[in-house]
């Protein structure tokens, strides 16, 4: 059964979320892929040096060449990992892989999250289209060896079913719009994997641009993407996500992800990179700051979006009670006397 | 009138974009594909549905997507789901019309690669898994390729996507949805189709300024060559246009792309730091 974490207020640091939440050996998933991606999260966790994490990764796209850099990981189960250039250019990954410093299972995306769908639902395993059968991703196994694929026949048809089965990661992280301090998470856009990321795993760290009060979350429940009883940390973290973007925010930006894309085609470059922009600075302030020094504000600053806004939902009711101001009832259309009246007559108490 | 002058890649999104009918369910990736779905959006097939597998459905992107989730670029969308969401009650309710796909490996039988090249432990490039290929192709109605700088192999390194398999009725026998799979192949220098029984893939038409000889060379097999090659028309003006207005990096391709942009970025970061 998932632990609930009840505390009314869970705010605190990245250092200190990920000192208390993120352990050695853990299985970690990384609850945005692509978009809105926790970068500031995803660096203190390099900063404080967790060793053999098994990372599952829907969609890669600059995170999971840092984190092998910080040597955090040993096992990546992934279904996809952006690649920029071609053949000539080896990346981080493909440098790690080489050297044996990791290990990689490849799924498909939707094999993939339908493991976390399963673990997050309680199941031991799932369907998923059969087709998957005839790919050299049912065929080829390394680390998931034994547990990556396997067969059920359909109670109904007969028919013979693929199915995977549920995992439950240890760790999330996700980097969210809003939540309030309890940890009621949410996320507009893209929205991806990261729920059944969240639901699926053990403990749930949230990072978010804003923290708000109880009621702009209780006016807008549809955005909410994790209840906060799964959530064990909040932290407020503005640009939390950069150089990755999130709407209503800020764009992805272009410019410092082709820096760290240049720097990191060499094994020096990758290395000098992390230094400055994650060893080289404490926190999420003093990496903004230093982002501001090198190349001036106004570069984050143009990066940030214009408004868009979404047309309010109305949670209005007619706010009704049981009894009306007349003591009079919502329901049976009594006053009080005549219903307890009633209950008497009735028979309604059992306790004489 | 002036000749219309156009690049490798916009006669490619000129073309893929008239697999797209008007009304049809299609499910896209960022590059030359999402190029060509928004053409046909914005030409011949207004009421086409256009969905990433990020959940994003029904968008009308301003600027071709960095990835499948960029939100700038997919502002404003009318219905927002998860990637369960779409695998399951779209792709896998037999929703998807067409797929597009970009070609890494292929066989002669349509089978695809685009998660590792060479051996797979002693590998020339690694891409990670499969992303959303096998499912795609796997179960849209059809699935319409695009090929730059990818090639033909008489086998794939690895099967990320299934194509017709072993060939004739391969597919079916397999499960899939009778009628779906691959069904063209638009590269640079002509377009391919898959024969009818055999589903084995042929050219059936040759871009301007290419001969058969110049495309035979490049498939390592002999490759079965149509009785009367389609003539392929050339963008339109306006579709030049459209596909400059929205997606001049696609226009240009990749390889111009990083020619272009990569010594300007580095100016940009000089005065930047300077």
């Amino acid at each position: 059964m998932p632990e609930k974490f009840m505390q009314e207020d869970k705010r605190m640091t990245a250092r200190e979320a990920v000192e208390r939440f993120v352990s050695d050996g853990d299985s970690l998933v990384i609850a945005n892929c692509l978009y809105g991606t926790p970068y500031a999260l995803i660096h203190e966790i390099i900063r404080q040096g967790r060793k053999n994490l098994t990372v599952f990764q829907q969609g890669g796209i600059d995170e999971i060449d840092q984190l092998i850099l910080g040597k955090c990981v040993s096992s990546l189960i992934m279904a996809y990992n952006f690649r920029v250039a071609g053949e000539r250019i080896e990346t981080v990954l493909e440098r790690a892989l080489r050297r044996g410093e990791v290990e990689v299972e490849d799924y498909s995306n939707y094999t993939l999250l339908a493991m976390l769908q399963a673990g997050a639902m309680g199941y031991p395993f799932l369907p998923v289209m059969s087709g998957i059968r005839e790919t050299d991703v049912y065929r080829k196994e390394t680390i998931c060896a034994g547990q990556k694929f396997g067969e059920v026949e359909c109670p109904f048809t007969g028919e013979k079913v693929v199915v995977v089965k549920g995992r439950n990661p240890d760790v999330a992280v996700l980097h969210v719009q809003r939540a309030d301090k309890a940890g009621n998470a949410q996320l507009w856009g893209a929205l991806i994997n990261s729920k059944w990321a969240c639901l699926a795993s053990s403990r749930v760290i949230v990072s978010c641009e804003q923290i708000v009060d109880r009621d702009t979350i209780m006016r807008s429940p549809h955005l909410t993407i994790v209840p906060s009883f799964r959530v064990c940390a909040v932290v407020e973290e503005p640009w939390g996500a950069h150089p990755s973007e999130l709407l209503g925010f800020y764009d992805y930006d272009m410019i410092f992800r082709s820096l760290l894309f240049m720097q990191t085609m060499s094994e020096e470059g990758g290395k000098a990179w992390m230094d400055e922009w994650v060893y080289g600075v404490a926190d999420r302030r003093e990496y903004l700051q230093h982002y501001a020094d090198r190349f001036g504000l106004k570069y984050l600053q143009e990066l940030r979006a214009k408004p868009y806004p979404s047309i309010p939902a109305d949670y209005g009711a007619s706010g009704r009670r049981a009894w009306d101001e007349n003591e009079v009832s919502f329901n049976f259309q009594l006053t009080r006397d005549e219903f307890l009246r009633a209950l008497e007559e009735k028979g309604g108490f059992v306790n004489g | 009138m002036a000749e219309v002058r156009y690049t490798e890649a916009e006669i490619i999104v000129a073309n893929a974009a008239r697999e797209i009918e008007d009304g049809d369910i299609v499910v896209i990736g960022q590059g030359i594909p999402m190029a060509a779905g928004v053409l046909a959006k914005a030409t011949h097939a207004p009421n086409c549905v256009i969905l990433t597998e990020a959940g994003l459905v029904g968008i009308e992107p301003f600027r071709n997507p960095l990835h499948i989730a960029d939100p700038t670029c997919t502002r404003g969308y009318t219905y927002s789901c998860d990637m369960i969401d779409v695998f399951s009650t779209i792709v896998n309710r037999g929703l998807v019309d067409v797929t597009f796909l970009g070609v890494g490996q292929i066989d002669r039988y349509g089978n695809m690669n685009s998660t590792v090249f060479g051996d797979y432990h002693d590998f020339r490039m690694r891409m990670m898994g499969a992303g959303g290929a096998p499912e795609f192709f796997g179960y849209a109605r059809k699935a319409v390729l695009t090929m730059r700088g990818g090639k033909f192999v008489e086998k794939v390194d690895y099967v990320s996507s299934p194509g017709y398999l072993d060939g004739y009725d391969a597919r079916e026998k397999a499960g899939f949805p009778p009628g779906s799979g691959p069904k063209v192949v638009y590269a640079t220098k002509g377009v391919f189709r898959f024969h009818e029984e055999s589903k084995e893939i042929y050219l059936a038409g040759v871009f301007p300024g290419h001969t058969v000889e110049e495309i035979k060379a490049e498939v390592p097999w002999d490759l079965m060559v149509a009785d009367e090659l389609a003539e392929l028309p050339p963008p339109t003006r306006e579709e030049v246009e459209l596909i400059r207005e929205f997606a001049p990096e696609i226009a240009a391709g990749r390889r111009l792309q990083l020619e272009l942009s990569i010594p300007r970025i580095l100016n940009i970061l000089a005065s930047r730091t300077s």
